[in-house]
């Protein structure tokens, strides 16, 4: 008996056991497993989380593209909710990855910015996305917010291509930061694709979460739409 | 090369932000619950 | 064949009512010369500064005054109803968008025609050369690629103006970006060779984006 209520709680809560077991591995692999960069020292760490941050901003924005082509085509609003939810992740993402990108500038460079193509790539991003949300918020018809929103989560996506190439060639002709790219040890590449797997299972939870919550509140308008309408 | 608390700001802030994000969803998942029941009580109540 | 000649009988719709009523060129005409006068304030720095900071303003001043008659393409449509008549006709919606995106772009390519030979008068920097103009012409099919599209979509919102441009300045951004840099080094006097990479990243934004927006747009003005 309690050991079928244990499994049931476990199948319950796998994401979030899953989600908070691997940032524990993630942790102990970034302050204990990995060696120590001989170039920026101790600071260069913060690659371990910042990269897996900007992985997730950039996916989510995939998902809000995936959720916008499925919209215009079915029609259902089960897709703008997956699309909006995954924007908003995104968002939050992209920002906390900005906010980390300055803690990591100002001892490497003495300046909270600096205009390296990965940073600049994020911050146009981060201003597409905020506009995917004015426009919602400026929209009161649900099938035009969807619509519009959809419209713009493609157009946003398809443009990220183009900004890394014009950002990369850009850095490239003006300046070039010393940033930690390549020359990484195997205990590197692992702790990075640790956080990656790690922040993907996050953003799983996260988007669950999300969802539910999105579906409670399309439950209360339902509702508020019924009483008011009859 | 000593900048721990860097290191140590780069990934409080983080975590932050996530459990930031967690507790507000959390927060409004309880008010939305709490608004729908009290609707179909209300609903119920007048039939 | 059909398509285009529907697109041209209304991109000449946009461009006779124009001739009347000069609302969009003449207006935004002297926003743009108003722009470069402000920078010249804001600088005003010696000959060898002002030739640096050129090719920034230049581009600036474009995308102000892209952002500015893009606008005005919609709206005017939208004050007075005849948006909802453009979609009674027997036009499909691509045409519409081609119409106005052929419009916006001649009304653009005019504004910049008289810009450019303002911005020699003034900063003395001699921007007409073929290197610019081959980048001004590739950058403004960007801009009203994306700007047509974005300004069905900004008027149909409640804050009509403020949106366009929330939308369109981080949208074109690897054109602003390409733009100007290849400004920069062909008024250095850098060869085609060396400008290939931005014009060829323009070119990219230009043929995606219209794609793209002659597929979507359908969507924006649909009902």
């Amino acid at each position: 008996m309690l050991l079928i209520s244990a499994y049931k709680w476990i199948k319950k809560h796998i994401l979030i056991i899953a989600s908070a077991l691997l940032m524990l591995v993630h942790l102990y692999m970034v302050f204990i497993f990995v060696p120590t960069d001989a170039n920026q020292g101790i600071i260069q760490r913060i690659f371990y989380i910042h990269v897996p941050l900007a992985w997730i901003g950039f996916f989510a924005f995939f998902v809000t593209l995936i959720g916008g082509v499925m919209f215009l085509w079915k029609r259902d609003f089960k897709w703008d909710r997956l699309a909006s939810a995954s924007a908003e992740i995104g968002l939050i993402f992209i920002s906390l990855m900005l906010l980390n990108g300055c803690i990591w500038a100002k001892p490497m460079w003495g300046v909270w910015w600096v205009w390296t193509a990965r940073l600049t790539l994020s911050l146009v991003l981060w201003f597409i996305y905020a506009a995917y949300f004015i426009i919602r918020a400026y929209i009161s018809e649900d099938g035009q917010r969807a619509r519009f929103a959809a419209v713009v989560g493609i157009i946003g996506f398809l443009n990220v291509p183009l900004v890394f190439l014009a950002v990369q060639l850009w850095e490239t002709q003006h300046q070039g930061y010393l940033i930690f790219e390549g020359g990484m040890v195997p205990e590197m590449t692992w702790t990075l694709m640790a956080g990656i797997v790690a922040y993907t299972v996050l953003y799983v939870l996260l988007l669950k979460d999300r969802l539910v919550l999105k579906n409670l509140e399309n439950k209360l308008n339902q509702m508020k739409n019924f009483i008011t309408g009859g | 090369m000593d900048n721990l608390e860097f290191l140590f700001a780069a990934f409080a802030l983080a975590w932050a932000g996530v459990f930031a994000y967690m507790l507000f969803m959390a927060r409004k998942q309880g008010q939305l619950k709490r608004d729908i029941d009290l609707l179909e009580q209300s609903l119920k109540k007048g039939e | 064949m059909q398509l285009l000649n529907k697109a041209f009988v209304i991109a000449w719709k946009d461009i006779l009512s124009e001739t009347r009523a000069r609302e969009i060129i003449s207006s935004v005409l002297v926003f743009a010369v108003l722009v470069i006068v402000i920078f010249n304030f804001a600088f005003s720095g010696s000959q060898q500064e002002m030739r640096a900071l050129a090719p920034g303003i230049l581009w600036v001043t474009f995308s102000f005054a892209g952002v500015l008659s893009l606008n005005r393409s919609f709206i005017q449509e939208k004050e007075e109803g005849c948006l909802e008549g453009l979609m009674i006709c027997p036009v499909s919606r691509e045409a519409i968008y081609l119409g106005k995106m052929m419009s916006s772009l001649f009304f653009m390519l005019l504004i910049e025609a008289i810009v450019l030979p303002a911005f020699v008068l003034f900063f003395n920097v001699n921007v007409i050369t073929l290197p610019i103009i081959t980048l001004t012409l590739l950058a403004t099919i960007g801009f009203v690629a994306v700007g047509t599209l974005f300004s069905a979509l900004a008027v149909n919102t409640r804050a009509r103006e403020m949106v366009l441009p929330i939308l369109f300045f981080p949208i074109i951004s690897p054109v602003i970006i390409s733009a100007v840099s290849a400004s920069e080094l062909t008024l250095n006097g850098a060869p085609w060779s060396e400008l290939a990479s931005w014009v060829g990243i323009i070119a990219a934004f230009d043929v995606i984006f219209l794609t793209a927006s002659y597929l979507i747009f359908g969507f924006i003005v649909e009902e």
